[in-house]
């Protein structure tokens, strides 16, 4: 089982992410992305051969919504798929469009993926995946203090919370750089102690804060394959490899401790097929989906298989900060935007933008070769995407 | 490069009007036993089952990120899967990408729907509509269908006389398969006195309240022959979107099924239907007037010439839904799947009393949305 | 020529479908006990022998069926817990939670394993709740066969 054809990335287009979109309808929305990705790419429609369309369609209760939605995305007279999985969508989404053109069944296929999060209620809706029969009536969305309350027993209050704080305030300022954002508040360092001990709390010790934006927003990819790349002389970012690892229908978590996080399973997979020992010196910009401060915190250990406080460290160090040894999410990450169906697809998009060169304010200055990102939601599942700058070598048949 | 997928197993529970007695997670499981069962698969990481691809739909489950109720029971624990919420055709044409591009040489798809648990299951497709003047208006899958009924029977000299026979040789045909429960046999004359929905479509006229789940395994040729000894190949997939108002499309017409089925066919390697090149047509007819609809589509005749199809004796001469389509009763979701199953089980010579003899190849067609505005077109062969 | 603010009109409404679950054999008889008997009845893993809270139809990690019930609690530990400050709505009602309340993951007695049974503590203050605390299972006086027909959890 080795791929058979490469896929490039070549036209992306976000909408800006707000929580005040209320002058476009999400077919409208929708088109703001379309049209920016076409514009990206050089492309029209008719240069279009597939889309691939999705989001988490209790929060705005829209039956089918790709129905609705050919009218703003293009797909009218068009073959389409339609694949949901939760908050990981916008990754599934890309790993799909990338499985199309690699089947060699179509050539360019966008993927689209879009939340109008102001049109529901989202803690409710995040609610609505838990079982009607035992889990609905306690789950709070994907509000949890129990990663908090790990991270303080294992490293003592004042570090763990300092760290987490810290992790927010370096995605505030990457958000600060990236015009898409949703949330750029323009937190200082000095601010830190304050904001630890007033920010209120949502449950245990996960406050307001910590917890991702509720965003309205659109992202389009258009996924080429290698012939359209060559005679397009497209700039392409490479997609290397990608794994989806799911885990059982409880979050059994905390105190029932997994044998592995999907993460770092995950990981090991994709490190392993990719001849990665090292990730933090052979991948050079991870964007991770960071729901919260604590569970983006905590991950960074899972995704690159550290032990101990090193990802601690990594924080308090300003490591992962867009000038940094490893910068992670130079867009703000999830804490800043989160249109939900889309923000899987914002991370490989993002990624996607460092390697191409196309980030802008909030482009890492070190070059960019190979770019992590990852998709998280259901319970507790993760996709992970490699890109690359590089056309990768397909395995010999 | 050319790889090829085929089905390897097919697994189904009965579909019934209330499957009160099983939750979700129940039904699927009996899907993915008996797909154990056929293939002697296992969930290993090397050689086993590691892409899932499950279909069902949120609004029906009445749960957000409703495959997440169903991984434990597909076995996708620290596995891929992926979920399609669309009719489940697509999963088939999606599946056939993943053998094709070389990712995964085995997938497994899962689909399931209850039409029985939401108080309507009109109230769902009603949600399918937008907020501010398609639903206001009251259009819902049915409504939608009606108004394409009145267009098409006009435009084709298809008679309310004709869908009453549909509906009764649907029921009949359906007497064959064992996974139909508690559909009585009707008379004309019943189908035309039962109670108009949305006119023209009378309540036997639509396809009934269904609860059910259905699955596949697929996998790449090296691992087919390991898995069966009856492969039945995927040759062909298309699908095609048409417009969303009803008012903007020629809704008597069939363009996007017809450029779905010309996609699936140029893939398979044939011009068109011929009753030579095709031994048999699944497909999704969920109101009886769909029976010619989608027939016109495929090109088992003319456009326009459904009445004059069904007249001649069409149905029966070119072997179309000889288990009693979608009107004998699948749900939603699931309808297209289904035709996928009963064609591949046709094509390995398991259909029993209705097998067609010597058959080779199949085509099945699944809709998804109002009034088959997405139209799937699957190509098989063994 | 200037250009006129458009008046956005936005559409409020609450919607609905009303939904039969079925629970199945498995939840149903986790459902019947706690009715019936007042007890709560885990499912054990003929392969690697872990219980499930509440039983589901299979072992996720050894896939295959689960059919052995045994009867566990109704006292226990707390693994984890959560103190909820923020009321949501709840979907399956339409209407805001009362908070604070206190989620807690309770590994009951008798269990096999790591799977704890997720519900209510009826207490909320932060300083009189730790991991590890023993708790027991209060039920309700009408019992209809859900969850709620356990109360809440208390500390002993």
């Amino acid at each position: 089982m080795a791929k058979n054809r490469n896929v490039g990335i070549i036209g992306i287009g976000q909408t800006v992410h707000s929580s005040h979109r209320e002058e476009v309808n999400q077919p409208e929305m929708i088109h703001e992305a379309v049209e920016l990705a076409l514009k990206d790419a050089g492309m029209t429609m008719a240069d279009v051969d597939c889309i691939v369309h999705g989001n988490m369609e209790l929060f705005e209760m829209i039956h089918q919504p790709d129905m609705w939605h050919v009218i703003g995305d293009g797909a009218v007279g068009k073959p389409g798929l339609r694949i949901t999985t939760g908050g990981t969508t916008g990754a599934t989404l890309v790993c799909a469009a990338d499985t199309l053109v690699a089947s060699g069944m179509h050539d360019v296929v966008m993927a689209i993926g879009f939340e109008k999060l102001q049109e529901g209620h989202t803690t409710g809706g995040i609610t609505n995946m838990a079982d009607p029969l035992w889990g609905r009536e306690l789950q709070t969305g994907a509000l949890t203090g129990m990663t908090a309350d790990a991270m303080i027993e294992e490293f003592g209050e004042e570090r763990a919370k300092y760290a987490a704080m810290k992790h927010r305030l370096i995605m505030d300022q990457h958000a600060m750089l990236n015009p898409n954002a949703h949330r750029r508040f323009g937190f200082v360092e000095e601010m830190l102690p304050a904001m630890i001990a007033n920010t209120p709390p949502l449950v245990g010790e996960l406050r307001i804060v910590h917890m991702c934006s509720q965003s309205d927003g659109a992202c389009a990819m258009i996924f080429a394959s290698e012939k359209v790349v060559k005679k397009r002389k497209a700039k392409a970012a490479w997609v290397k490899d990608h794994v989806t690892v799911h885990r059982e229908e409880t979050f059994n978590l905390f105190g029932n401790v997994e044998e592995i996080t999907t993460m770092r399973y995950a990981a090991q997979k994709l490190y392993e097929r990719n001849g990665i020992t090292d990730p933090r010196k052979q991948i050079d910009v991870f964007e991770m989906y960071d729901p919260s401060s604590w569970w983006g915190l905590d991950w960074i250990r899972e995704f690159l298989m550290l032990e101990g406080d090193e990802h601690l460290k990594m924080v308090e160090k300003g490591e992962i900060g867009i000038n940094g040894k490893f910068p992670i999410n130079p867009s703000g990450g999830v804490v800043a935007t989160n249109p939900i169906g889309a923000t899987a697809m914002v991370r490989v998009a993002e990624a996607a933008m460092q390697i191409r060169g196309t980030a802008g304010a909030h482009q890492v200055k070190k070059p960019v070769k190979l770019a992590l990102a990852s998709g998280f939601g259901g319970t507790l599942w993760t996709v992970l995407v490699l890109l690359s700058k590089k056309r990768p070598k397909l395995a010999e048949k | 490069m050319s790889r090829r997928a085929a089905i390897c197993a097919v697994a189904q529970t009965s579909y019934e009007r209330d499957k009160w007695y099983l939750r979700q997670q129940g039904m699927g499981m009996e899907v993915v036993e008996q797909l154990i069962k056929a293939t002697g698969l296992d969930f290993s990481e090397d050689r086993g089952i590691k892409q899932m691809v499950t279909v069902s739909d949120d609004l029906f489950d009445g749960r957000t990120i409703s495959d997440s109720a169903m991984t434990d029971v597909v076995g996708a624990h620290y596995r891929c899967e992926e979920k399609v919420s669309q009719d489940g055709a697509q999963a088939v044409y999606y599946a056939l990408s993943i053998i094709l591009s070389g990712y995964e040489d085995v997938v497994m798809i899962v689909g399931h729907c209850k039409e029985s648990q939401p108080s309507s299951r009109y109230l769902v497709s009603h949600m399918a509509f937008d907020p501010f003047f398609t639903r206001p208006v009251g259009l819902d899958y049915l409504a939608a269908a009606g108004l394409q009924a009145r267009a098409y029977m006009n435009q084709a000299g298809v008679t309310e006389a004709q869908l009453a026979d549909i509906v009764v040789r649907a029921r009949r045909n359906a007497a064959d398969n064992p996974k139909i429960k508690d559909l009585p046999a009707v008379t004309a004359q019943q189908v035309l006195a039962s109670p108009m929905w949305a006119d023209p479509i009378r309540q036997l006229m639509a396809y009934p309240v269904t609860d059910g789940a259905v699955g596949l395994i697929i996998a790449s040729e090296e691992r087919a022959h390991e898995l069966t000894d009856k492969p039945v190949w995927i040759t062909g997939a298309g699908n095609c979107y048409d417009d969303f108002f009803l008012g903007d499309r020629d809704l008597a017409g069939t363009a996007n099924l017809q450029n779905a089925a010309a996609r699936a066919y140029r893939m398979a390697g044939i011009k068109k239907y011929g009753k030579k090149a095709v031994d048999l047509v699944e497909l999704s007819d969920q109101y009886a007037y769909q029976l010619p609809m989608w027939a016109e589509g495929l090109g088992l005749c003319g456009a326009g010439e459904g009445g004059a199809w069904l007249a001649r004796g069409g149905p029966d001469k070119m072997r179309v839904n000889l288990t009693g389509g979608m009107l004998a009763g699948n749900p939603m979701m699931l309808g297209g799947l289904v035709r996928v199953a009963e064609a591949a089980l046709q094509l390995r010579g398991e259909a029993g009393a209705k097998q067609v003899p010597g058959a080779k190849r199949a085509v099945a067609q699944g809709v998804t949305g109002p009034a088959g505005q997405l139209q799937t077109v699957v190509v098989l062969e063994n | 020529m200037a250009e006129t603010k458009q008046e956005l009109i936005d559409l409020r409404q609450i919607l609905e479908i009303p939904q039969r679950f079925a629970t199945g054999p498995v939840m149903g008889r986790f459902l019947r006990e706690l009715r019936d008997n007042q007890r709560i009845m885990a499912n054990r893993c003929p392969k690697c022998g872990r219980f499930q809270l509440p039983p589901r139809e299979v072992c996720a990690i050894c896939r295959v069926p689960v059919t052995e019930f045994v009867a566990v609690g109704p006292e226990g530990v707390i693994q984890s817990y959560d103190l909820v400050y923020y009321a949501s709505p709840d979907p399956l009602t339409g209407k805001a939670r009362q908070a604070p309340y206190t989620t807690v993951n309770v590994l009951l007695d008798g269990v096999e394993g790591k799977d704890t049974l997720w519900h209510l503590l009826n207490e909320t203050d932060p300083k009189k709740i730790k991991r590890g605390m023993r708790v027991r299972a209060v039920f309700s006086e009408t019992r209809t066969g859900s969850i709620h027909d356990i109360k809440y959890f208390e500390i002993i």
